[in-house]
């Protein structure tokens, strides 16, 4: 046998590839979805109105402005009610002649912490109790499902009331000028449609071949509802996510309506001042007089939406394993 | 299996009873009462009001109310009167002298029962989810077929804007363009016997859950469609059709499905600002008014309806997993 | 699959089904109306395509009436929108007219005795019910009685408690056959020399008489309130609880006859053809809208002929040229005060509440919060009512003054606090919540800061709590708005009834002795001219007290068509402009 002389290869004393985690990977998907980035921009810039609006915001929100009520924006020449616009207030004014732009920056505070922090609550304990009913079926199903049945039952806005009106005036009623009450309110009423939703999917993917064959080889129940389960009921369960979020600042709103909201401040140098859910009850009743009151909000919460729906989808995308490789 | 089904409607039963007690505490801890209305109407005087106690049987102890609401309890006169058990849900303490059953079941003189409160109720969620489903399922479909395409952004677009506008915006939007603009109803519907009232409440009523419904279809279908076995079925030459409506929706409409049912629940007795907004006769606003206004017997009564539907569109949606997909069990 | 799809489509077209079915043949004009009287005629021409509503017909009167009653029963209701419905379907033994007076109605004259204990109507001869049988004294004593009847627990029962022995009997939880005789002699029908009556039946039972416990002239006003109005017993017992649901026991002697009550949508009323008065030359028809943008957009649509003309459509209402000359905007029936807490600090000190009622701006409140629709008031009666005081200038906006009271008082302000003495004092503003009164509430919180520099935290409550948080003195709020609007038009609603110690005024801890006797002395007067200056002292001695704030009275702001003609506007048209005197309206052709 001749040696036969092939190419000459380099020593190879270490391999120069760096190891990518499949976060890394996911995240980087993530990134280069240009819907979800996109969606990432908008939350991150209403994250900063939010913590600047007091810097960025023309005018205090509270201020009012006798005999300027109900002002179009500045570009309008004669609106329907044959007021002009004003330089100064770029979205035009109020009842009370408060300047809406302002008043829609400082509104994003409530508006986006009560669409993030409860939501957070609602899909941790939604979640947990749903796997646990879907997957171990029997008594905790029965059990847990008719604990659902009794919250789903249970008039909301009775508890609302009952909770807010009696804690109110209490330390826990205190916190972030009540605002702490109402989330927790919102998350024990709200939790319940996710465990179903969850225990459904569960129920339908327990059966599936790939969970048999993990509890065949021994793997442990938590591990399996971790790790498998779980990555599986993401999709739906990012959709359900991006659906609370509006539905939560606009039950703020109602809640407002029927008496049970945030507390009206009266210092400016507050944190929690409106919210964009009680400017869109402001600005229905003056739908004739200044549709903008309504319009401004109104566009906040859509692009909420949307961008928490094209981070959802991407995130949904960015951590399904069977993507890998293929973007 | 049947037994299932049989355990699952005596389970009702207690679930039912759990809501009355812990609605019929949480309305008394309430403050106030029912005879303090609205400060701009005038105020029941302490004599009348001494009376109304009476004969609503509020003077008497908590635990013999409720007893007297579930059981029943004997008059001044020693008849007894039944309560709960017996279909009586009690007397309305806002509207004096009908009983709850009465305002939200019967219909007017000479009309058959679909007249009634509950039953335009009905009809309108009943209308709501089916507008939801038969619209929203099929968008969704095309929207995960062709992912990223127009289709997809135009659905996410109406989507957005369904779950973004509160339902009195889209109202009165809806009314200026559909009646003032374009002349096609009339803002005050005047009768309710044409099919062409019903359509916007429906689509207002219902336009947040179409939304749901589309998107939630989507993202299911879309998880579908990379599974093997999808490619298996195309890979067989089977009719695109086919692999869609026989292997794929089957897998994907289980999380659809499972919002539905209760979402049909909620339709039917959320429908409080369609009711404001069109003058629907519905029973939606009785759910809201009743708890502000502190009417006992109506918080009960409407609670404890709104406890049935949903425990019934629950066991109706258990059912039809079963239904769907054959490898579910609902026992273990 | 199939399966799902099939039963989806069945259900899409069950509900179709089930919406559209029942009822039969689909009319898409005209309501559905029982019978046509004479006065109609067929719809005109100009008609938008497809549509709705009845018909813009000339002698359909089509109101927005808001919020659908709760019950229609003239000796329980109480509602703005009930007692819209009782007023054209019944008449009491007086009504008012135009400038406010009390008329004759089904009484052609009345006569007190010689100390006003005691008041005998005579009622008109032939009178009837709208389905022609015989209407007599028999009836007001039923009606009148059964309002004081403890079983009935009327809300305005109290109204008529002048009358001997109805307040004990009212009140009154155990046997009550004691109390209830000294009512039965206190109300009373009798032929004109006395004797008994023998039933409905007997036509020569014309006299109905009161009597009372003290001398009260004003009481033929009272009379001609709703609680009174005359519905037949046999109709009311036939029915049970629920007799007012069906407008076929809805008989009366009114201008109208209720002809279809349609829970939570409609009220129709034709003319009663057995009116002795003038008869109304069109029908009436309620709708029941509660949105006012809703309400708005029906009018401009002509689906309507009247509806509330809402403070924030009255921009686009004047600059639209025809908008504007369909609107119209006169004095109210009420007035509303900052009312002071008397018994809680700080304002038990008069000296503060002049402060705050000086450094109130009246006419920015009028401009910035109620775009309008109102007028600053520093007097308690309202234009237009008798007793009104004309040119009260005490206590209205002053910022300096009131800085300098409150210094003077030996007040300090630090840091937004209010302080005397080294010690500060909490001032909270407490209210309903609701949009319109945050919007309110806010600009009193601000315009306060503003001129006294205080802070006053805002404390919004459930509506319902804060209603019985007001209702007892130890829980009412130091200070809050709060409004009265008139009864009837005497002095002696807006004075005595309100402000006697132990009425209205004791929510907030008022009393005043001194005038307690003025108001009992001029309830009992007969003279009219002493009467009326005795009660101009009281009212003197309540705005010169200081008590509380009177802020604004309001105004009916309405919009209605240019084809309803001859609308009589009264400041009592709580609902609809006209409602007090709804035969003198014509309905032209358009």
């Amino acid at each position: 046998m001749t040696e036969i002389a092939g190419p000459q290869l380099p020593a190879i004393t270490e391999l120069n590839v760096r190891g990518r985690s499949p976060w890394q990977e996911a995240w980087g998907r993530f990134l280069r979805n240009k819907a979800s980035l996109g969606g990432l921009v908008i939350v991150i810039f209403f994250m900063l109105v939010t913590v600047f609006a007091s810097v960025i915001a023309p005018h205090s929100p509270l201020q009012l402005h006798s005999g300027k009520s109900f002002l179009p924006p500045a570009w309008v020449e004669k609106s329907t009610t044959g007021k002009t616009g004003d330089q100064q207030f770029l979205l035009g004014t109020d009842t009370l002649g408060r300047d809406a732009l302002s008043r829609v920056l400082y509104g994003s505070r409530v508006s986006m912490m009560v669409g993030f922090v409860p939501t957070v609550i609602i899909i941790l304990v939604g979640t947990l109790v749903g796997m646990v009913a879907g997957y171990y079926g029997g008594t905790w199903d029965n059990f847990l499902m008719r604990l659902t049945d009794i919250m789903y039952g249970f008039p909301d806005l009775l508890f609302f009331i009952i909770v807010l009106i009696a804690l109110r005036d209490t330390w826990i009623g205190e916190l972030m000028s009540g605002l702490f009450l109402l989330f927790f309110a919102l998350a024990i009423v709200n939790w319940v449609s996710v465990a179903r939703l969850v225990r459904g999917q569960v129920l339908s993917l327990k059966e599936k071949e790939f969970v048999e064959a993990a509890r065949s080889i021994g793997v442990k129940d938590s591990r399996i509802m971790l790790r498998h389960l779980l990555p599986n009921i993401l999709g739906p369960l990012i959709v359900l996510t991006a659906f609370q979020i509006p539905n939560l600042i606009i039950l703020e709103a109602i809640l407002g309506y029927l008496g049970l909201g945030l507390k009206p401040a009266t210092n400016p140098d507050a944190f929690f001042i409106t919210s964009w859910g009680s400017l869109l009850l402001e600005g229905q009743t003056a739908i004739n007089a200044q549709p903008f009151l309504l319009l401004a909000p109104a566009v906040c919460v859509a692009l909420v939406v949307v961008a928490f729906t094209f981070i959802g989808d991407g995130l949904r995308d960015a951590l399904d394993p069977r993507m890998r490789g293929t973007q | 299996m049947a037994t299932y089904f049989l355990r699952r409607i005596l389970w009702m039963i207690p679930v039912l009873f759990t809501v009355a007690l812990i609605t019929f505490v949480m309305m008394h801890s309430a403050p106030g009462g029912p005879w303090d209305r609205d400060l701009s109407a005038r105020q029941v005087d302490p004599a009348t009001q001494k009376v109304l106690n009476t004969y609503y049987g509020l003077d008497k102890p908590l635990w013999r109310q409720f007893v007297a609401y579930v059981v029943g309890d004997f008059t001044q006169e020693g008849k007894f009167d039944c309560g709960l058990v017996c279909g009586d849900l009690g007397p309305s303490y806002r509207v004096r002298g009908r009983s709850v059953q009465d305002i939200l079941f019967e219909p007017p003189k000479g009309k058959s029962a679909i007249y009634s409160r509950f039953g335009y109720s009905m009809r309108l969620g009943f209308l709501a989810v089916s507008m939801a489903a038969i619209i929203g399922i099929p968008v969704g479909i095309a929207a995960a077929l062709k992912q990223n395409s127009w289709v997809d952004y135009l659905s996410l677009f109406i989507a957005t804007i369904g779950i973004s506008l509160p339902s009195f915006v889209m109202a009165i939007f809806l009314i200026i363009i559909f009646a003032s603009i374009l002349h096609l109803v009339s803002v005050i519907p005047k009768n309710w016997d044409e099919i062409k009232a019903w359509i916007l409440p429906a689509a207002v009523l219902g336009f947040g859950t179409m939304a749901y419904v589309a998107r939630l279809t989507r993202t299911s279908m879309l998880e579908v469609l990379r599974q093997d076995y999808v490619r298996t079925a195309r890979a067989k030459g089977l009719h695109e059709r086919v692999v869609v409506f026989r292997h794929m929706l089957r897998n994907a409409i289980i999380p659809v499905v499972t919002i539905l049912g209760p979402a049909l629940a909620a339709l039917v007795t959320g429908s409080f600002i369609i009711e404001t907004m069109f003058s629907f006769p519905g029973m939606g606003r009785a759910f809201v008014t009743a708890i502000g206004q502190r009417d006992y017997s109506m918080i009960m009564g409407t609670t404890l309806i709104y406890v049935f539907l949903v425990s019934v569109a629950n066991l109706a949606v258990d059912f039809l997993y079963v239904f769907i997909d054959p490898r579910i069990r609902l026992e273990d | 699959m199939r399966k799902l799809f099939t039963l989806m489509g069945l259900l899409v077209v069950a509900s179709m089904v089930l919406a559209a079915c029942g009822g039969g043949a689909t009319p898409t004009t005209a309501p559905a109306q029982p019978e046509e009287p004479a006065a109609t005629e067929p719809p005109a021409a100009t008609q938008p395509p497809a549509t709705e509503p009845p018909a813009a017909e000339p002698g359909i009167l089509r109101v927005n009436s808001v919020t659908f009653p709760d019950i229609v029963d003239p000796q329980k209701s109480s509602f703005v929108s009930e007692i819209a419905v009782l007023q054209m379907v019944y008449e009491g033994v007086t009504k008012l007219d135009g400038d406010l007076n009390t008329v004759p109605a089904a009484s052609d004259k009345w006569e007190y005795n010689a100390d006003a204990t005691q008041l005998s109507f005579h009622l008109r001869d032939g009178l009837t019910y709208s389905d022609g049988s015989p209407l007599n004294a028999a009836r007001f004593e039923y009606s009148f009685h059964r309002n004081i009847d403890p079983a009935t627990a009327g809300e305005y029962a109290a109204i008529t408690d002048d009358i001997l022995g109805a307040a004990e009997w009212r009140g009154c939880t155990d046997s009550c056959d004691d109390e209830k005789a000294v009512v039965d002699d206190s109300v009373k029908a009798s032929h004109e020399d006395g004797s008994d009556c023998t039933g409905y039946d007997d036509a020569a039972c014309n006299t109905f008489t009161l009597k009372f416990k003290q001398p009260a002239p004003y009481f033929h006003t009272v009379a001609s309130l709703w609680v009174g109005y005359p519905a037949k017993q046999e109709l009311i017992e036939a029915g049970g609880e629920n007799w007012w649901l069906d407008p076929a026991n809805q008989i009366g002697n009114g201008p109208f006859v209720l002809s279809n009550l349609e829970q939570g949508v409609n009220a129709h009323f034709v003319p009663n053809e057995n009116y002795w008065d003038t008869k109304p030359s069109y029908e009436l028809d309620y709708s029941y809208i509660v949105d006012s943008a809703v309400a708005f957009e029906a009018f401009k649509n002509d689906e309507l002929d009247i509806v509330v003309a809402a403070a924030e459509d009255l921009g686009t209402i004047q600059n639209d040229a025809t908008l504007k000359e369909q609107y119209v905007n006169y004095a109210g029936s009420c007035t509303f005060a900052v009312m002071f807490h008397q018994l809680k600090e700080p304002f038990t000190d008069p000296a503060v509440r002049a402060a705050f009622s000086y450094a109130l701006d009246r006419n920015a409140w009028v401009t910035d919060v109620l775009q309008g629709l109102g007028a600053p008031a520093l007097t308690w009666i309202p234009p237009g009512f008798p007793g009104f005081k004309e040119g009260e200038t005490r206590f209205g906006f002053d910022a300096a003054k009131a800085v300098q009271t409150l210094t003077d008082a030996g007040y300090t302000v630090e840091n937004g606090q209010l302080m005397k003495g080294g010690t500060a004092i909490p001032i909270e503003l407490t209210f309903s919540d609701s949009p319109r009164n945050r919007t309110r509430y806010e600009w009193l919180a601000a315009k306060y800061k503003e001129v006294l520099g205080i802070d006053m935290p805002l404390n919004p409550v459930e509506a319902t709590t804060y209603t019985s948080l007001t209702k007892d003195v130890k829980t009412a709020p130091q200070m809050f708005i709060l409004g009265w609007c008139a009864d009837y038009p005497d002095p002696q609603n807006w004075l005595s009834v309100y402000w006697k110690t132990g009425a209205f005024g004791e929510r907030i801890g008022f009393s005043n002795p001194d005038m307690d006797a003025l108001m009992s002395q001029a309830d009992a007067e007969l003279d009219p001219t002493k009467r009326a200056d005795l009660y101009q002292q009281a009212q003197d001695m309540l705005v010169a007290g200081g008590y509380v704030a009177f802020m604004w009275n309001n105004v009916n702001s309405y919009l209605v068509k240019p084809w309803v003609k001859d609308i009589t506007r009264t400041p009592m048209d709580a609902n609809w402009p006209g409602q007090q005197v709804p035969t003198s309206i014509t309905v032209e052709a358009h």
